[in-house]
């Protein structure tokens, strides 16, 4: 299907091929992402304290063998509230990357094999999309509706979706007149089929690479948000909203900006390294 | 040229036309009665029923959009919910303070991202390509408000330097203005510099692999003329397109930071409508700052028009 060179050739099973060569690649990028892919999943159940139970006698303690990485200004442990909001910003990763990478490759893929006006029309509107104030939409969708994750993230969705249509409408067209999908033509095989069993497949790589690069967006995004009270609401924990609090106490307590400003740059520094790794494993010559 | 210039200008009216019409409607369709938060607890239902009619809001809602839209057109935005102002007076008092911020940002942004792409692009076989690239990485992954955090507890609480918040208008006292604007200017150019850094090391690579650079070369130009005769000048039309793609990221950035540092701007005034759901602020606001970024988009697109004339042939 794709050129592969020799010194590049894979174990059995392709995910473990993948898992293999971001070892050796990037391991940085391998251990940020999982360090905050397991405290997505595990949070709740490692979390030392409540994330949400406040105690004022203990607010702003820094670092300790107690809280490992202190407390915030209401007494509530930073380590619990960290684990609780990477599941937050991985929710926020979920949603961008389910709504850009659905509509955004439906439509790409439609463009680039159909071509024509359709092209011509899904071209224009996702370029007019591109590039426009993520920030102004989400005002909009927030004002329309109420600040919570999910509105919020709506917005950062369909910022990702010119990401993902652009991706697969360029391996699309590749892909239009090859052979195999000629072959699959004249075997008979409906315009579906040959969309999901023999295009689609193919898109796979390309697609996961933008997954990484626009997830480490929504992570960025939702963080931005939350710090603007437009996203996740209090008292549940998110990177943005514990920066927002924090901001309030720099003077008095400034390693509890520190600490959660390195947790929410190392998960984006991760999917950021993440992506340019799994770029070259793709053999993707992205920007 | 004209048809290129015509079909760009059409392209511009439309989205702003889209963004108009998505202001209103996602206000119009919003929870609540703008007559009785207008009003208050105390108004009787008598009370709120006619003003809702003097209002017209009891007229289908396209009549509305129709009636908003020829409004908006004349240049009469509403009047805030809050604060009961007219918004184009809430609006002009807020624009200079953006202005000032973005623009400045953005210039610091491209004196420093410009010479240093071109610079690594040059020497991008040297031992310091790869720590530098890897620290465009980090740069792109840091959010921008946290920096702008750091920057006040370095400054302002540890060194004592410079104020963490307090804008002062350029009319005051420039002085106080440079004061006041040197720790969010920074933090805006540092939402900027790492991807442009980026973009215009990509595109300084692909001029430098191009036929008229090895002629250059073969006729015996150095290095530092071929860099900066032929490479700067055509790395520096690419960019000025991908900083009308980087537009967003700047309007974006300025809202958080006018939100961080109290700069009295259209950021924080839209911030505290959309908290406050004062709808006709919020859609002043869309208004204003999609304006900028259409238009701005629209003077980019002549200006490449003007400076490659391959845009205009092609």
């Amino acid at each position: 299907m794709t050129d592969v060179p020799a010194e590049k050739r894979r174990p059995s099973h392709p995910v473990l091929g993948i898992f293999s060569f971001l070892a050796r690649r990037s391991p940085l990028a391998l251990g940020l992402v999982s360090i905050f892919v397991l405290a997505a999943i595990l949070g709740p159940f490692i979390a030392p304290y409540s994330m949400t139970d406040t105690n004022l006698a203990m607010s702003l303690q820094g670092p300790s063998a107690q809280h490992w990485l202190g407390t915030d200004p209401l007494g509530r442990d930073v380590l619990s509230r960290l684990l609780g909001a990477s599941r937050v910003a991985a929710q926020a990763f979920l949603i961008v990357v389910v709504i850009g990478g659905v509509v955004g490759t439906t439509l790409g893929t439609i463009a680039g094999s159909r071509g024509g006006f359709i092209d011509l029309v899904v071209s224009r509107v996702t370029e007019i999309l591109q590039g426009f104030p993520t920030i102004l939409v989400a005002i909009v969708i927030v004002a329309l509706l109420n600040p919570s994750l999910t509105n919020a993230m709506i917005a950062v969705g369909l910022a990702a979706i010119p990401d993902f249509a652009r991706v697969a409408r360029s391996v699309a067209i590749q892909l239009r007149d090859r052979e195999f999908i000629e072959a699959a033509r004249g075997l008979g095989a409906s315009e579906t089929r040959i969309l999901f069993g023999e295009i689609m497949p193919n898109m796979v790589g390309p697609l996961i690479v933008i997954a990484s690069f626009d997830g480490a967006q929504a992570v960025l995004w939702e963080a931005s948000l939350s710090f603007l009270g437009m996203g996740v609401q209090p008292p549940a924990p998110s990177f943005g909203s514990m920066l927002r609090e924090a901001q309030n106490y720099l003077a008095i307590q400034p390693s509890l900006a520190i600490i959660v400003g390195l947790a929410v740059s190392g998960f984006i520094l991760g999917l950021n390294l993440l992506g340019d790794a799994l770029g070259d494993y793709f053999g993707e010559a992205r920007r | 040229m004209i048809s290129f210039l015509l079909a760009r200008l059409v392209g511009a009216v439309v989205t702003l036309f889209f963004v108009s019409a998505l202001a209103f409607f996602a206000t119009a369709f919003a929870p609540g009665n703008p007559a009785a938060v207008l009003l208050g607890n105390m108004a009787t239902p008598e009370r709120v029923e006619a003003v809702t009619r003097q209002m017209g809001l009891d007229q289908p809602t396209g009549i509305r959009y129709m009636i908003w839209l020829r409004e908006t057109l004349s240049g009469n935005l509403g009047t805030s919910n809050l604060s009961f102002k007219p918004v184009n007076d809430l609006l002009a008092a807020a624009l200079p303070a953006t202005l000032e911020l973005a623009l400045a940002s953005l210039l610091v942004a491209v004196v420093i991202a410009l010479p240093l792409g071109l610079l690594v692009a040059q020497h991008r076989d040297s031992w310091w390509s790869r720590p530098t690239s890897a620290l465009v990485t980090l740069g792109i992954s840091v959010p921008g408000f946290w920096v702008g955090l750091i920057l006040i507890v370095t400054f302002s609480v540890w060194l004592k330097l410079l104020p963490s918040a307090g804008f002062v208008p350029l009319s005051r006292s420039v002085a106080g203005n440079v004061r006041s604007m040197i720790l969010p200017v920074t933090t805006l150019a540092i939402y900027l510099i790492p991807s442009l850094v980026r973009f215009v090391r990509v595109a300084a690579i692909d001029v430098l692999r191009e036929s008229y650079v090895d002629t250059a070369r073969a006729k015996g130009v150095g290095p530092w003329a071929i860099l900066l005769r032929h490479v700067a000048p055509n790395t520096l039309i690419t960019t000025i397109t991908y900083i009308g793609l980087q537009l967003g990221v700047l309007i974006s950035g300025a809202i958080v930071v006018e939100v961080i540092f109290s700069i009295p701007g259209i950021g924080r005034l839209g911030m505290n409508a959309v908290l406050n759901r004062d709808y006709p602020v919020i859609q002043g606001v869309v208004l204003v700052a999609a304006t900028g970024y259409v238009a701005v988009n629209l003077l980019i697109d002549i200006a490449y028009a003007l400076i490659d004339p391959r845009v205009r042939t092609g």
